[in-house]
């Protein structure tokens, strides 16, 4: 248990000069929870130390982890006290990071940085071959660069795996006299922290992504749309944006561009494309019916390119290192990098990049670790709040859309969350289908509706009186949810709560009044 | 220092939409709230006529966001993460600790506004959960046997 309270990401790092030992610690919020805002605050005043806030590792089990420099490279000490530091001055005791199988076993392309750089210093993130897109793409035709996003085969990572270059070349195509192009920022799928690392830890990465695509579809105007819940992020883009524009570099073709943060409201569905758009320009967030799609018609009737975070930070490295490059990693139909976060009861938290294609139990054995101390597996759940759970013989299925969906799964935006042997699956169900109901925008009737008679249906088993014809019911709701709802949300919310019930029967029909 | 109804004119006069631009009803309503800590109800009709909606399309913005407020709450916010990974660490003991100490439940404020307790369905700290915010201060790895001990920093 660790508070924390807002510190003021541009700074961090104390200037010290002469002979002193640099200690880099991570200013992550999680990794701030797990203990270095109170390991840096502590020693930020001690002479012979310069303390260097970074991005995070994102091997958050060995949080608060502190490293330094050697002869050899970076060595790291994992979960440290205040009272290691008199072993960390020595250099003794320590792991080089190279060394740390969590870490050495991922092929980190889009998180290389991370844990390494400071976030707002614009030239560490050149140093690091930063800017290398942008450079490109502002000497390429706007042809040119959405056909390396096609050769790059990039698929949307927020959760439909939509073709990027399509979205670009269809807003690129379109006529109009302001275009736009939209983050979505609402990172709500439970389980998830990928995009808030980016925004926090390596944000002109994003920016880069958005200036290439802005490019491509002229676009003059950006959006960030930041969920209410990630301060830091926000907070820390804003003094990206600020910094980015100081260089020099917030500008395209000549003319200014903007880029403006705008935060949320606390709505889940504000995440779904079209509800983001309602919800920027002010409105309730209520989903659109698609088509028009927003690459046609997005913000105030615009053509808009939205994608996630994690999509736009991808593209610097794609326009640097060419789209071949990319399309080189992966499987058939996903290529590219797979970025996993770990979280619930697994042994190693964390987040995992690696080329698409590992199983599931691949993952989890090689990156969890295992389970938590005192814990037995149950299952584990995929996709967020709104993604199947798989049982222990359902784990050697590929990480990939195609797997995925064959199994009628979502990889979602790659949140991972293992549940152990006392988790009560009657009440997770009840809990998803809580969430749905609290969640809906209320548009479409098999939404509003189904989710509430389908938690109510669960809280009369939950209460000993429900039957089997309940149980069929609910699947029967599920099915309309899942054929006639307006959006993803209500199409996928019966998902987690049907699996549930497929895996672990006997802990629903045990509940059944006979 | 100004009284509350010269701060809610200032944000609707700076919110007020120019020729050919939407009103941004959103906007407008966390502006008021930043200012007067939550959207007052008797403040709805003039809100929709600076911006030129109705009042309903106000109300339904208003109810439609989770982290837009109508009234006033207790001194200080404890916001229990609620997300999988979470749940999957079982916050629900701490949930049930909160309560049992506080005697109130999610979405109510004591008597004596000292607390409001209210979930949130993540937080993006999955990695060092169970997760807890108070006020502005985020805390990761939280066991129920801290919660005394954490709750005494708020008085």
């Amino acid at each position: 248990m660790e508070q924390v309270t807002p510190a003021d990401e541009s700074t961090g790092t104390n200037p010290r000069q002469g002979k002193v030992v640099r200690l880099y610690l991570s200013n992550d919020t999680s990794s701030r929870t797990a203990g270095t805002a109170r390991l840096a605050e502590a020693w930020i005043e001690q002479s012979d130390l310069q303390i260097v806030r970074t991005s995070s590792r994102g091997a958050f089990f060995l949080e608060p982890m502190v490293e330094r420099d050697m002869p050899e490279g970076r060595m790291a000490w994992f979960n440290v006290t205040s009272s290691d530091l008199p072993r960390i001055r020595a250099g003794e005791g320590g792991v080089y990071v190279r060394d740390i199988s969590f870490l050495n076993r991922q092929s980190r392309s889009t998180y290389e940085n991370f844990g390494i750089t400071e976030p707002l210093a614009p030239d560490a993130y050149q140093a690091r071959g930063g800017f290398q897109g942008l450079q490109a793409a502002l000497t390429m035709s706007t042809d040119a660069i959405i056909e390396e996003i096609k050769i790059s085969r990039l698929r949307g990572r927020g959760g439909a795996a939509f073709p990027s270059w399509n979205k670009w070349q269809i807003a690129r195509q379109t006529g109009a006299d302001h275009k736009y192009v939209v983050v979505n920022a609402d990172e709500g799928d439970a389980g998830t922290y990928c995009d808030r690392m980016i925004m926090e830890g390596d944000p002109f990465r994003l920016l880069e992504g958005i200036l290439i695509c802005a490019r491509a579809v002229g676009a003059d105007q950006a959006f960030v749309y930041c969920r209410h819940e990630y301060p830091a992020a926000a907070r820390t883009l804003r003094i990206a944006i600020q910094k980015l524009d100081q260089a020099g570099l917030l500008e395209i073709d000549g003319q200014p561009f903007s880029i403006e943060v705008i935060s949320g409201a606390g709505a889940y569905v504000c995440g779904e494309e079209t509800a983001l758009l309602e919800s920027i320009e002010g409105h309730r967030g209520d989903v659109r019916v698609k088509p028009p799609y927003p690459a046609v018609s997005g913000l105030y009737g615009r053509p808009t390119v939205v994608s996630n975070v994690l999509t736009f930070a991808i593209v610097p490295g794609i326009l640097a290192r060419g789209g071949a490059w990319h399309a080189s990693m992966g499987t058939e139909h996903s290529r590219g990098t797979v970025v996993l976060q770990l979280g619930g009861r697994v042994k190693q938290p964390g987040i995992v990049e690696v080329p698409f294609g590992l199983t599931l139990r691949e993952v989890l054995d090689q990156f969890g670790g295992g389970m938590a101390p005192g814990s037995r597996f149950k299952a584990v759940q995929v996709g967020g709040p709104l993604g199947s759970l798989f049982p222990e013989s359902q784990l050697d299925i590929p990480i990939c859309y195609h797997a995925f969906a064959e199994a009628g799964a979502i990889l979602g935006h790659g949140g991972i969350v293992v549940y152990d042997h006392e988790t009560d699956m009657l009440e997770l169900a009840r809990h998803f289908m809580a969430f749905a109901t609290t969640e809906s925008c209320g548009k479409c009737t098999p939404c509003r509706i189904g989710s509430i008679r389908s938690r109510e249906l669960l809280e009369r088993i939950q209460a000993g009186q429900g039957t089997q014809e309940d149980l069929d019911l609910l699947f029967d709701l599920g099915d309309t949810m899942k054929a006639a709802s307006l959006c993803a949300f209500g199409g996928r919310a019966p998902y987690p709560v049907l699996t549930a019930i497929d895996h672990f029967p006997a802990e629903f029909h045990s509940k059944l009044r006979q | 220092m100004n009284g509350p109804a010269s701060t809610v004119d200032a944000i609707l006069d700076q919110h007020r939409p120019a020729r050919s631009q939407e009103p941004n009803i959103l906007r407008t309503l966390l502006a008021v709230q930043d200012a007067v800590g939550y959207v007052p109800l008797e403040k709805v009709g003039r809100i929709a006529r600076s911006l030129g909606v109705t009042e309903s399309d106000i109300a339904g913005v208003i109810s439609y966001y989770p982290d837009v407020r109508t009234g006033p709450r207790g001194r200080h916010i404890i916001r229990i993460c609620m997300g999988e990974s979470c749940i999957a660490n079982h916050c629900d003991r701490i949930l049930h600790e909160l309560q049992q100490q506080l005697r109130v439940d999610v979405g109510e404020t004591m008597p004596g506004n000292r607390f409001t307790i209210e979930k949130v369905f993540c937080m993006g700290n999955c990695p060092v959960g169970p997760t807890l915010l108070i006020d502005d201060d985020l805390y990761g790895r939280v066991t129920s046997s801290q919660v005394t001990e954490l709750l005494d920093k708020y008085r």
